[in-house]
């Protein structure tokens, strides 16, 4: 990567330098409900994952990893700040998320390292 | 600021501290190798934890209980009974002072000393004073905790019925002269759920009261770890050796 495409990609994300990264799996009762509940919830939570990235937030993938983890997959996520992290995070918690999944989260602060 | 629970008889929503974070620490000493951690190593953490006194942060718990209580950082000595050597619970003004606060402290020299797991969350609920005060505040206790699957299956009457049962468990550790420092959360960036932190007269006030916990089933909907340690001034704890 040229230090000149390098930067581009740094502009895109210098105002959301905080990090949160979502461990998530199923709990044993979300596998109870019937695909419509699931669908319904998985919408919910959606709109609520489209409404932080209006707010300034960066989605970078959800990767699965449960070939080499106790989680199932993980959410890369740029925020403006950890206030704005936990603000979704709430959010998610108030549409019955984290009843259905496990989780482990973490916040992080970009170094500032260019790669 | 939400809490992930609504208040009971023991625990009261603290309203004054809306947004005030709180950064808990539990850290292991890594090998002596000669000129790695030194005594201006020891100075520069310093010169960071008097700064952080100046832009808001509590370092001492103690002083949640006693406003006039000394301004200087405490910890726990935790190595006799655990693999970390030391733990210990700041507050901060918000979340974003927070985690910064954590990266000056490791760049200080925190990291030549120590290889850490710092965790970061909210208040939600205030301190409470134990029934009889005790003069020795020399101990204290750390419970980090997360609701299990069987907690997020129940019902919201099986939860409150839950929390009245765990409320009977506080309540004697009140009686016991523990002072809580109300409840924390921790799942913005943790598996665990939550963090209190009790100041007790000696280990066994310890034991006894998780007893109790234990006869109001408190840990059928929990998984947790508990941490006891000797209050000690930190400056002392990060001595170079």
């Amino acid at each position: 990567m040229t230090s000149t495409s390098n930067d581009t990609l740094r502009d895109s994300t210098d105002s959301a330098r905080h990090l949160w990264m979502h461990y998530a799996r199923p709990r044993p009762h979300w596998y109870t409900l019937d695909e419509t509940r699931q669908k319904g919830l998985n919408v919910t939570w959606h709109e609520i994952r489209s409404q932080a990235k209006q707010q300034g937030a960066v989605f970078q993938g959800r990767f699965h990893i449960r070939g080499q983890h106790d989680f199932e997959t993980v959410d890369i996520w740029r925020f403006p700040s950890s206030q704005h992290a936990y603000d979704h995070w709430q959010a998610l918690v108030n549409a019955g998320y984290s009843e259905y999944f496990a989780f482990s989260n973490s916040l992080g602060l970009d170094t500032g390292e260019t790669a | 600021m939400d809490n992930l629970t609504g208040d009971t008889q023991v625990f009261q929503s603290d309203d004054a501290a809306a947004g005030r974070a709180c950064v808990v620490f539990t850290a292991q000493r890594q090998d002596v190798l000669p000129g790695v951690y030194e005594a201006c190593h020891r100075d520069a953490i310093l010169e960071v934890l008097a700064s952080l006194e100046q832009e808001g942060w509590v370092l001492s718990q103690r002083r949640l209980f006693d406003g006039a209580a000394p301004e200087a950082a405490v910890a726990l000595d935790t190595g006799f009974t655990h693999s970390h050597d030391i733990a210990g619970i700041f507050e901060a003004p918000n979340l974003d002072a927070a985690l910064e606060g954590t990266i000056r402290l490791e760049q200080a020299g925190w990291a030549r000393r120590f290889a850490t797991e710092w965790m970061i969350g909210l208040r939600e609920f205030a301190p409470i004073m134990g029934k009889g005060e005790h003069h020795d505040h020399g101990w204290a206790f750390i419970a980090l905790w997360e609701w299990n699957d069987p907690w997020c299956e129940a019902t919201p009457a099986e939860r409150d019925a839950y929390d009245l049962e765990c409320d009977e468990a506080f309540q004697g550790d009140l009686d016991h002269s523990v002072n809580i420092t109300g409840r924390s959360r921790l799942d913005v960036g943790h598996h665990w759920h939550h963090i209190g932190y009790w100041e007790i007269p000696d280990p066994d006030t310890a034991d006894s009261a998780i007893r109790g916990h234990e006869r109001v089933a408190d840990f059928k909907f929990t998984t947790s770890r508990h941490i006891v340690g000797r209050v000690r001034p930190l400056s002392q704890l990060i001595q170079p050796a």
